[in-house]
């Protein structure tokens, strides 16, 4: 079949650069590899640049594919599948960046994106590394180009073998419906779009953080392949520390980002929940800090090279099995943010065992010649203590990963025919903490400890006065604060008093170090930095975590009804009538108003604190939203609202609507069953029932309702209907509307919510108020600029052309000729005139007039012809009175209250504790590394 | 033999003892028999009733939301969460609870719904114009 309007050479292309990219990180690997074999003579050179070539080349590749998906995603080519899942005609252009990303496509190319800019910079500094860091680079993205590849294998009559996904294939290769059928489809479809959930900032910045964080980290593996392959054991130590420091600082600052986004955009109500996927980025983290400690052990004393070899592996090869957990879809049961199975698992699977055998493999073959020093380390040495932190940073990895891992060790068992029936831990976060509380204390001590102590007990007798002052010191410092913190954060379990207090000590005794002992000495200041970073992090997580508190609560909530489950379990929304303010945990809360934009549904909610008098003390607006999908009928998406103190947050989302604001089929039903009364009433007329008194305030031919869009030839009808209650003798005003819009019919209802009364206008209204044209016999006037007549009564002086008319349904076009006729009326018994533009318009050959009107007199006015010959205009006028008509308006009495918002208010108090520590922490990992590009450049 | 590793072979002992310890947190999945026989949480994994009521009233009590479970020995059983009914939720196809037996029902203080890819069973919409509503 012969399609019509398909883009296919951006597709051929990108299909063209996908394999070239694959192919050439191949001869990019060898190339390197043999340069690499070849160090020492001749011919190093000339495999090098080939070397240089083939990765430039393959750079090349890997932009023109992602521009060629920039490409058909910016211009929407909906034939292919990438675009049409991930794109939509109405997803702003500043998600362009987060829609690339969304698919799994997109952010393996993210990640070799960032391969590629650093292996050029390391093309361009690396020197002597550069040949063997390059080639196991090279391999790496050469295993990555393989899962966007999207080359099929047949094997005989089964399945074929797919060997990658790739992100140009067209819609109609992968999915089969009847849609194809027809030559001119792409004209047809539209675009799927990006999920609403992910229509944000944090989407468009953590992933290239996050992805900039797993490809530095591969960094410090292919130098340690690199150090065994070649040999240069103490070499690799010094080369490798700025990359390490950097991968640290900018992966954790990636896996942070993506606990501010869960706290601050998501309705998850935290930062961290110990979720498979959260765990399985943070693991090579951790990993990665224990690297960089005996890394630097080894550097000053030579101890440590095989743990750092170890610790650096292990790190990428980590990495890799977090890519791999993430995107198997084997967490499906287990996290809530995993990607959906793509079919990948054998690449993956792939993946991970080449590169755990090349590293392991080679460590095995090459760890002979490592040199190990005999002597051991003192006991009081700066090394043995750095040593042992890293194995308890290893601990912490090792147990994570353990619990993490089951879903593995399930799938493995199903694999061997043997359902273990095993899953992740029922209380995930009690698991995870009762662990990691001990590694918690271990660090906090070790943390600001080892700060003191010296490389190789360097005069330990001289130091150790001097080390025993600043640990008394820091301790009683550390009490004290520990004591002052413990009134603030409300520390139960002795166990969490204990890392409160190691933590404080971290602090302290790094700011002792900082500030006594290396006197302020910024370029050494890098670990005091992280460290007190650590510690302050620490208590920012003991008290938001401990001291969380839902506002939300009801208190009038029975209690304690089910065994085994906190009041917190089932208490953490309440209903939240509009204007009714209700108290919850000290706090005044009161749902004031929603607007609509787009999609989009803003609440306000009112927060207000009074002191015992009753004086307000603090007062705050939230605005959390609520967005719907494009058609408005389900909800994609509930955005929280944060109030920011320093001390605490404020966070609060709505966490459910009125059924009948969600549930279209619902609010169909609930309106079918209602009971209208039809009332009957002209201008300033009134009408009633036991309830009510009703009366009609006006017609209005320009209404407004918050729901509706003017659209070009719309005929709007609104009312304003008064309505008393007999009881309250209190007054509600209520505007409906109507449209007219080509054949079909809009309405907009007016629900009171007091009274629990809808009013709406029913379509009769129409035959009453509007006149259709058909029914009108409309007069013939040949007229000149000037001229005056009269008609039935009425004065006409046509006054003069507009050659920029305006008009209500009459937007403005290129090439449009367009010309008015102001038209000036005068009647009687009015005592000011009126006016009518009607409008006449030549748009691509067509001539169009539209109707002007003066409905009080009901004068209708066409402006039907122009003769440029005689200079005269052809107007047509009739007249048709509709006066003191009855208007219908309908009513209809118990309607279900839907002015309310479920809602969620959580306070977290000391939480940027949590959010300056961790960032001190990168910082100070981003110090270290200036700090050692500096010393390195002095040295060399 | 060096303190470093007597440290090590510490260590090693310390991690098989927590592991071991960790490993008794593992969670399984339990069918609603067995849920009935246990005391405490536990974690069921099945199948949303689809045809059987599906309740939420948040003008009654917006912690309360109910609906029918069947878990993968065919029982079928209700299940009241503790919560505001999540989004998105009739599309769910399989739910994993955290939570236990009360009586005849079951009380869930945790919910993770899988719900199906969103494109993947997704029919290619076709442009339209008409979007409002009519009432």
């Amino acid at each position: 079949m012969e399609y019509i309007g398909e883009h296919l050479l951006p597709g051929k292309l990108g299909h063209f650069f996908t394999v070239l990219s694959f192919v050439i990180s191949l001869l990019a690997t060898v190339a390197y590899f043999f340069a690499t074999q070849n160090r020492d003579n001749d011919s190093y050179e000339g495999w090098r640049n080939i070397g240089r070539t083939s990765f430039i080349i393959h750079a090349i590749s890997v932009w023109s594919i992602i521009g060629i998906i920039f490409y058909i995603m910016i211009n929407q080519y909906f034939e292919y599948q990438y675009a049409w899942a991930h794109v939509s005609e109405d997803l702003p252009m500043r998600y362009i960046f987060s829609a690339f990303w969304e698919g799994q496509e997109g952010s393996f190319l993210l990640w070799m994106f960032w391969h590629v800019f650093l292996g050029l910079v390391l093309m361009k500094t690396a020197k002597s590394w550069e040949a063997p860091v390059l080639s196991t680079l090279s391999l790496i993205q050469a295993v990555i180009s393989t899962m966007i590849l999207g080359l099929y294998f047949y094997t005989g009559d089964a399945e074929p073998f797919k060997l990658g996904s790739s992100p140009t294939l067209l819609l109609r290769d992968v999915m089969n419906v009847p849609i194809f059928n027809n030559a001119d489809y792409v004209s047809l479809i539209k675009g799927t779009g990006l999920n609403p959930l992910l229509q944000n900032y944090w989407m468009t910045i953590h992933p290239p953080v996050l992805f900039l964080g797993f490809a530095s980290g591969a960094i410090p593996f292919c130098y340690a392949v690199a150090g065994l392959w070649t040999g240069r054991h103490k070499a690799f130590i010094h080369a490798v520390t700025p990359w390490a420091l950097f991968a640290g600082s900018i992966l954790g600052t990636g896996i942070l980002m993506g606990g501010a986004w869960a706290y601050e955009a998501l309705t998850f109500g935290g930062y961290w929940a110990w979720d498979p996927v959260e765990n399985s980025s943070l693991v090579p983290w951790i990993v990665l800090v224990a690297g960089i400690h005996t890394n630097l052990v080894a550097r000053s004393t030579g101890y440590s090279i095989k743990s750092t070899y170890l610790f650096y592996l292990l790190t990428f090869l980590l990495l890799v099995y977090s890519t791999t957990l993430t995107r198997s879809g084997i967490l499906g049961d287990t996290s809530v943010h995993a990607f959906t199975e793509m079919g990948l698992e054998a690449q993956l699977l792939f993946f991970i065992s080449l590169f755990t055998a090349l590293g392991f493999g080679l460590y095995i073959a090459k760890s002979k010649t490592v040199p190990v020093l005999k002597k051991e380390e003192g006991g009081a040495s700066k090394e043995f203590w750095m040593f042992i932190g890293s194995l308890v940073l290893f601990f912490s990895a090792l147990l994570i990963t353990f619990t993490t891992s089951i879903p593995v060790f399930q799938k493995t068992a199903e694999l061997f025919g043997k359902d273990l029936n095993i899953t992740s831990p029922i209380d995930p976060i009690e698991h995870y903490n009762k662990y990691q509380m001990w590694i918690g204390m271990f660090i906090g001590i070790l943390a600001g400890a080892a700060q003191f102590l010296r490389w190789r007990e360097f005069n330990w007798k001289g130091n150790q006065s001097k080390f025993m002052k600043h640990m008394i010191g820091s301790l009683v410092v550390s009490a004290l604060f520990s004591f002052l913190a413990a009134q603030w954060i409300n520390v139960q379990a002795w166990q969490y008093k204990i890392l409160l207090f190691t933590s404080i000590f971290a602090v302290i005794s790094n700011l002792d170090y900082l500030i006594f002992y290396i006197k302020g000495n910024l370029k050494a200041a890098g670990s005091a930095i992280s460290h007190i970073g650590f510690g302050l992090m620490i208590v920012g997580t003991l008290a938001s975590g401990l001291n969380k508190k839902f506002i939300s609560t009801n208190p009038f909530a029975q209690k304690g009804l089910i065994e085994g489950f906190s009041d917190e379990d089932y208490q953490k929304n309440v209903l939240l009538i509009k204007n009714r303010p209700m108290f919850m945990n000290g706090y005044e809360v009161t749902y004031v108003r929603d607007s609509f934009e787009n999609v989009t549904r803003h609440f306000e909610v009112n927060y207000k604190k009074r002191n015992e008098k009753g004086d307000v003390e603090e007062e705050f607006n939230l605005y959390p939203n609520v967005l719907f999908n494009k058609q408005g009928t389900e909800i994609a998406a509930y955005n929280p609202s944060t109030k920011r103190y320093l001390h605490k947050d404020i966070f609060t989302h709505v966490s459910s609507l009125p059924r009948s604001d969600i549930d279209q089929k619902y609010r169909k039903e609930k309106e079918d069953s209602l009971k209208y009364n039809l009332k009957e009433m002209v201008i300033g007329g009134k009408s009633e029932d036991e309830e009510f008194i009703y009366e009609l305030i006006n017609v209005n031919r320009k209404p407004r309702h918050l729901d509706y869009k003017p659209e070009g030839d719309d005929l709007p009808i609104g009312v304003k209907v008064k309505v008393t209650s007999k009881d309250a003798n209190k007054e509600w005003i209520a505007e409906p509307m109507l449209v007219l819009r080509g054949m079909m019919l809009f309405s907009y209802p007016v629900i009171i919510n007091d009274l629990g009364l809808k009013v709406k206008v029913p379509e009769e209204i129409i035959d009453r108020v509007l006149t259709s044209d058909e029914k009108l016999n409309y007069q013939e006037f040949q007229l000149k600029e000037g001229d005056r007549f009269e008609y039935k009564g009425h004065q006409i002086h046509f006054m003069s052309f507009n050659r920029e008319p305006k008009h209500e349904s009459y937007e403005a076009k290129e090439g449009d000729l367009a010309v008015s006729a102001v038209l000036n009326v005068i009647t009687p018994a009015k005592s000011a005139p009126d006016r009518a533009e009607p409008v006449f318009l030549i748009r691509g050959n067509q001539p169009f007039n539209l109707k002007d009107e003066i409905e009080e007199i009901g004068l209708h006015f066409r402006f039907a012809n122009i003769d440029p010959t005689k200079g005269t205009v052809q107007l047509m006028v009739a007249k048709e009175v509709n006066d003191n008509q009855n208007i219908p308006v309908k009513f209809a009495k118990d309607v279900p209250q839907a002015n309310f918002i479920v809602l969620q208010a959580i306070e977290f108090p000391g939480i940027n504790f949590f959010w300056l520590g961790a960032t001190m922490m990168m910082i100070g990992l981003l110090m270290a590394m200036f700090h050692r590009l500096k010393t390195k450049h002095a040295s060399a | 033999m060096k303190k470093i590793h007597i440290i090590a072979i510490l260590m090693i002992g310390l991690a098989i003892g927590l592991l071991t310890m960790a490993a008794d947190d593992m969670g399984t999945y339990a069918t609603f028999q067995e849920a009935m026989e246990i005391k405490g949480k536990v974690k069921i994994n099945g199948q949303l009733s689809k045809d059987k009521d599906i309740e939420y009233e948040p003008e009654i009590d917006p912690n309360y939301f109910s609906f029918y479970l069947k878990d993968p020995a065919g029982e079928e059983k209700k299940v009241i969460l503790l919560a505001a009914k999540p989004q998105d939720f009739e599309r769910s196809e399989s739910i994993v609870l955290t939570g236990q037996m009360k009586g005849d029902e079951f009380i869930a203080s945790e919910m993770l719904m899988k719900c199906p890819s969103k494109y993947k069973d997704e029919e290619i919409q076709i442009k339209s114009v008409s979007t409002a509503q009519v009432n």
